[in-house]
């Protein structure tokens, strides 16, 4: 600040005189008028703000000193008002010793008659924190043009923030001593802080830290982080880590997450497990719900601190509807449910109850995004974990969707699973690759997912999905590809024949699914019928698939007829 | 489904002349290939593609007849009248890239069309993007914290790729390295997080791909393998963090660090897996057959037994078990090829071209990589599996896939048009970083061929040598070409071998 209190101490410089007028507009006003002295308390009000108090301060004090460095030694008057200017120059300037005993004495006595300041008073650092001061405050205001009313209001905030400082500073005492187990000598009682007290503390730093900023801006100073703020977090040393100069993909983060993730660090550090380390993943997730250390590290507190898991589940719900992309999220909840299903695997009740309500909220979330991968993965292990392969509502709910979209893979693939993975129906455990027939299989079952999945395909032949299930099914139970030939060539007519018209080969054709073709390709040849498997594929190639093309004339190539003319 | 009229005969009959031979591509040329865990497009690639593309302006046919097959500027032959949500989402998709698949789409001083009405490749914005990805990234980046070692690994594989010499980066990688090294091994995806397999995949390919002993160095091996060690789990698969989960992804992920650090594969006490009674038991034992139980029904492959069949994981299948042994003799052992063959090429679309991750899925560019980058692993298993091993199933004479499709797909409608540069999923996202790597890997799967060299090339590793595929019409300019990747590590071959042979020369850690 400009240097009120200083300039204060030395006004009886009576020889001012040229501070009746204002310095930089008398650059060559006499200087030694003596006669002419003014006390400067009478010139003071004058000054409308602050650098102009301030400058007239710095001008009782140093009579030839010109702030605006216009003044020279032979614009002075006379030769005594030069030899003080000269004085003044020295007297400021130099190291005094080095002009010898005699000089010394002879300046000094310069001084001493015209009531110079002496070296006490820096120049050049009034200038330079004058330069300063030009950017200081937090709008980007120069403090030199408040008003003096205006700098008096300064001035009270900063009184304020220094009270505010202490009181914090005496919590913190306090709070020093009640973890040191201090006893009052007074009340005889072990030092508490109070919930209340908390509360006004953390008052409290939001007041300084509103006055920072309203003194300082939000740079330097008046920086303060959230955690930083909250007297919870104050035994805690912050570990910051600062990307390597040339880093690469180095993100500028917000200093919220910046200041969240050093905290994080330091809790990760001390294995600290506590509802605030909770809350703080709580936070982080907030701003980076893509971080796969927070979620573990939230695992880790919930399961250490033996929280209640279904609260969390809760808790996670939302998180999840928010992030539907999010991957993390599922894996928590495999988390959670690994370690709350001891919990209730052997009361069927509660086994059936958790079931429900997650079935509840997958129906829910799916009904938002049909196809997402992670949820289904979550779902599909769900099943296992829980032994709820059977339970009707599970198959339901797949049936659900897919006579929302018949078309939507995730629902098909999931009752794949459903059936051919009970271990009611199948071999349990992975004797059987997906792809391999299991022994096991009853026929009824079979039986009722080939007809379901016919049903479907019927609504739309060139749906991939109800395909893919319907040979799925065969393969697993065993059955021969040519049980469902008949069904397959209804897909199918004339091909290869000629139109009415006689346009040409395969104009009469007509085909409603491509994988029809590939189907009865597959079966023509089991039955050595390789002639009408290569017209199949060849139909593929040709019109019916042709991206395909590479594919197609593979299979051709594994009927073995021999070079073939496409 | 919409009509268009530009298109051409089904064939072109008067091809023009075909483009000049490539340039020769050596095999000892480097190639590359690259993978991640990615699905739906989840946390890495949808963090700037928000953004609504405008319509290309449609403009009059061009008068010199372009020569597009009718099967990229048609609807199928075959369309159910049944919509329902996908297949509405399907045809609004087949409307959306129509008009790029057929040249009307051009902003004329952006992209020049050849004859085949191919654009060129916007090189200098892909790589102007890259750069700029590697660069300081602005504050709502954030959701990247975790995934920030991806970001070296995809512009540095994609830099590559586009032909750029990377080795420029060698310091800053070094430093970001470390600074995501844990001193409990593996690297995280920052400061103080918690070392993942993917992100450790990741460093590790980044430090492969600019080289340099000096970089190598700043791999802690030995903290690695005890990591490893203790992600191991006793169904062979991995965990792909501690406390994480286990999937496919985590699989291939730790057999590519282990093969390219060269690392011992002996389990310490301290590993889950370790089993006091089978000494024989080690950091890939089990991983063949944990891969196994991710084949579906439907012949592709799940994250992990029991889900889904999704792109992503068909290519960390493939390319896990193409690293536990020759790609031949593994893949059939552990997969059903056919149905796999099967689903795989069923994940190209007409008139798309590109592929899509899941049945009655979308298309989108970063398939070409996860879905494309499988054939060259299928092909070289089908070559020798039908001269050695007996089976069946006949090689492949021609491309088991539209190569055509597929770079009529990422050159036409993939390609950011405007300033920003960088490859895209389809016309109406963003491009990104994820995007950019794993197009141009799928453009490098479109335009080569592998061959496999059955006696390896040494070491017992297969050798892989690279052509440019030739056969049949091309419709990209040569001046298009892209570098190949390696089919299994997705950096080129060169990076690959100076990694391996640095640390197989070192003995021991
Ligand atoms: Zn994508």
């Amino acid at each position: 600040m400009p240097p009120k209190g200083k300039a204060a101490q030395k006004p009886k410089a009576g020889s001012s005189a040229a501070a009746t007028k204002s310095p930089a507009a008398t650059p060559a006003a006499p200087l030694s008028t003596k006669s002419t002295k003014a006390t400067p308390d009478q010139q003071q009000p004058q000054s409308s703000t602050v650098a102009e108090k301030s400058k007239h301060n710095f001008t009782l004090c140093h009579p030839f000193e010109d702030l605006t460095g216009k003044n020279s030694l032979s614009a002075l008057p006379t030769q005594a008002d030069q030899l003080v200017w000269f004085a003044s120059r020295l007297v400021t300037r130099l190291p005094v010793r080095s002009i010898g005993a005699k000089g010394q004495k002879d300046l000094w006595k310069t001084v001493n008659d015209h009531s110079l300041p002496p070296r006490g008073f820096n120049i050049r650092k009034h200038q330079k924190r004058q330069q300063q001061h030009k950017t200081a405050d937090s709008r980007g205001r120069d403090i030199g043009e408040y008003s003096t009313k205006e700098w008096e209001l300064r001035q009270e905030k900063r009184v304020t923030l220094s009270c505010l400082q202490l009181q914090s500073q005496r919590f913190r005492e306090l709070r020093d001593r009640q973890k040191r187990g201090f006893v009052d000598s007074q009340t005889g009682d072990t030092v508490l802080v109070t919930d209340s007290e908390y509360l006004e503390e953390k008052q409290r730093r939001r007041e300084m830290d509103r006055l920072k900023k309203e003194l300082y801006g939000t740079q330097g100073m008046g920086r303060q982080g959230k955690l930083a703020l909250d007297p919870e977090w104050d035994d805690v040393v912050p570990i910051v880590v600062e990307d390597p100069e040339n880093a690469l993909a180095a993100i500028a983060y917000s200093p919220d997450y910046a200041e969240a993730m050093s905290y994080l660090r330091a809790v990760m550090n001390s294995k600290e497990y506590s509802p605030r380390c909770l809350k703080l993943t709580e936070y982080i997730i907030n701003l980076n719900p893509a971080h796969y250390t927070v979620w573990l590290f939230r695992a880790a507190n919930i399961f250490a601190l033996k929280l209640p898991i279904l609260d969390e589940i809760t808790w996670l719900n939302q998180i999840a509807l928010e992030n539907l992309k999010n991957y993390q999220i599922w894996h928590h909840r495999h988390l959670l449910v690994e370690n709350y299903y001891p919990s209730i695997s052997s009361d069927p009740a509660a086994l059936s109850a958790f079931a429900a309500s997650e079935r509840e909220f997958l129906t829910q979330i799916l009904a938002e995004d049909t196809k997402n991968y992670h949820v289904w993965s979550y779902r599909s292990w769900l099943v296992g974990k829980l032994g709820t392969w059977f339970n009707p509502e599970e198959l339901k709910s797949t049936e659900d969707l897919i006579d929302q979209d018949v078309r939507n893979n995730s629902a098909w693939s999931h009752r794949f699973y459903l059936v051919f993975s009970d271990p009611e129906n199948c071999t349990p455990g992975d004797k059987y690759a997906a792809t391999e027939a299991d022994p096991k299989v009853p026929g009824q079952i079979v039986d009722r997912e080939v007809g379901y999945a016919e049903g479907k395909i019927r609504l739309a032949p060139q749906n991939q999905s109800g395909w893919n299930y319907l040979r799925g099914v065969l393969v697993k139970g065993g059955r021969e590809l040519k049980s469902v030939q008949s069904f397959a060539e209804e897909f199918v007519m004339g091909l290869g024949e000629e139109g009415e018209g006689g346009e040409g080969e395969g104009t009469g054709e007509e085909v409603k699914s491509s994988h029809a073709l590939d189907l009865l390709a597959e079966i023509y040849k089991e039955q050595g019928e390789k002639q009408k498997a290569d017209l199949c594929l060849r139909r593929l190639v040709e019109k019916w698939d042709r991206i395909r093309g590479g594919y197609w004339q593979w299979r051709r190539d594994g009927l073995g007829l021999g070079e073939v003319a496409a | 489904m919409s009509t268009t009229t530009t298109t051409t005969s089904n064939k072109p009959s008067q091809p023009p002349s075909p483009p000049p031979p490539q340039s020769s591509q050596k095999a000892e040329e480097e190639e590359n290939i690259e993978i991640v865990s990615d699905d739906n497009d989840s946390d890495f690639s949808s963090i700037d593609s928000e953004i609504p593309f405008t319509n290309p302006p449609s403009h009059p046919f061009p008068s010199n007849p372009i020569m597009i097959d009718s099967l990229f500027t048609t609807p199928p032959p075959i369309l159910d009248p049944f919509p329902t949500q996908t297949s509405i989402l399907q045809s609004e998709t087949i409307d959306e890239v129509l008009p790029f698949l057929t040249a009307q789409s051009q902003q004329p001083d952006l992209f020049t069309y050849n004859d085949f009405g191919v654009p060129s490749l916007r090189r200098e914005a892909h790589i102007s993007f890259l750069r700029s990805s590697l660069g300081r990234l602005p504050g709502r980046f954030v959701a990247a914290d975790a995934s920030r070692p991806w970001f070296l690994y995809w512009c540095l594989s994609g830099l590559a790729m586009l032909g750029e010499d990377v080795r420029e980066y060698r310091d800053a990688v070094r430093e970001t390295a470390r600074s995501m090294q844990n001193p409990t091994g593996g690297f995280g995806g920052g400061g103080g997080q918690l070392s993942h397999l993917a992100t450790t995949y990741a460093v590790v390919l980044a430090i492969a791909l600019v080289g340099g002993e000096e970089t190598y160095e700043v791999i802690d091996r030995r903290g690695m393998w005890r990591w490893l060690g203790g992600l191991k789990q006793r169904d062979g698969g991995f965990e792909v963090c501690k406390g994480g989960e286990e999937d496919i992804r985590g699989a291939y992920c730790a057999a590519v660090i282990i093969t390219l650090l060269d690392l011992p594969l002996d389990l310490t006490p301290d590993s889950p897996a370790y089993k006091p009674d089978d000494p024989s038991f080690n950091l890939l034992t089990g991983v063949a057959d944990y891969v196994r139980r991710c084949q579906t029904y439907e012949g592709g492959i799940s994250g992990q037994p029991s889900a889904e069949a999704h792109g992503a994981y068909a290519f960390c299948a493939l390319g896990c078990l193409a690293l536990l042994g020759h790609p031949a003799k593994v893949i059939p052992e552990y997969l059903n090829l056919p149905s796999l063959l099967s689903w795989l090429s069923s994940r190209q679309y007409a008139p798309e071209g590109g592929f899509s991750g899941r049945t009655n899925k979308l298309v989108d560019g970063c398939y070409s990589h996860w879905v494309g980058a499988c054939f060259p692993l299928i092909e070289a298993a089908l070559a020798s599996s039908s001269s050695s091993s007996g089976s069946s199933q006949p090689a492949a004479n021609d491309s088991l896939f539209s190569r055509e499709g597929l770079i009529r797909y990422i050159l036409c409608c993939c390609q950011d048009q405007g300033k920003r540069g960088g490859l895209r999923d389809k016309p109406s996202k963003m491009s990104d970083a994820y995007h950019t790597c794993y197009v141009l890997s799928g453009l490098s799967a479109g335009m080569h061929q592998w061959v496999l060299d059955e006696d390896g090339e040494g070491e017992g590793e297969p050798g892989w040598m690279v052509l440019p595929y030739l056969e049949g019409e091309q419709v990209f300019e040569g001046r298009d070409r892209v570098r190949a990747v390696h089919p299994v590590y997705v950096i080129p071959q060169g990076a690959v071998r100076g990694m391996k042979g640095y640390f197989r020369g070192k003995g021991g850690f």
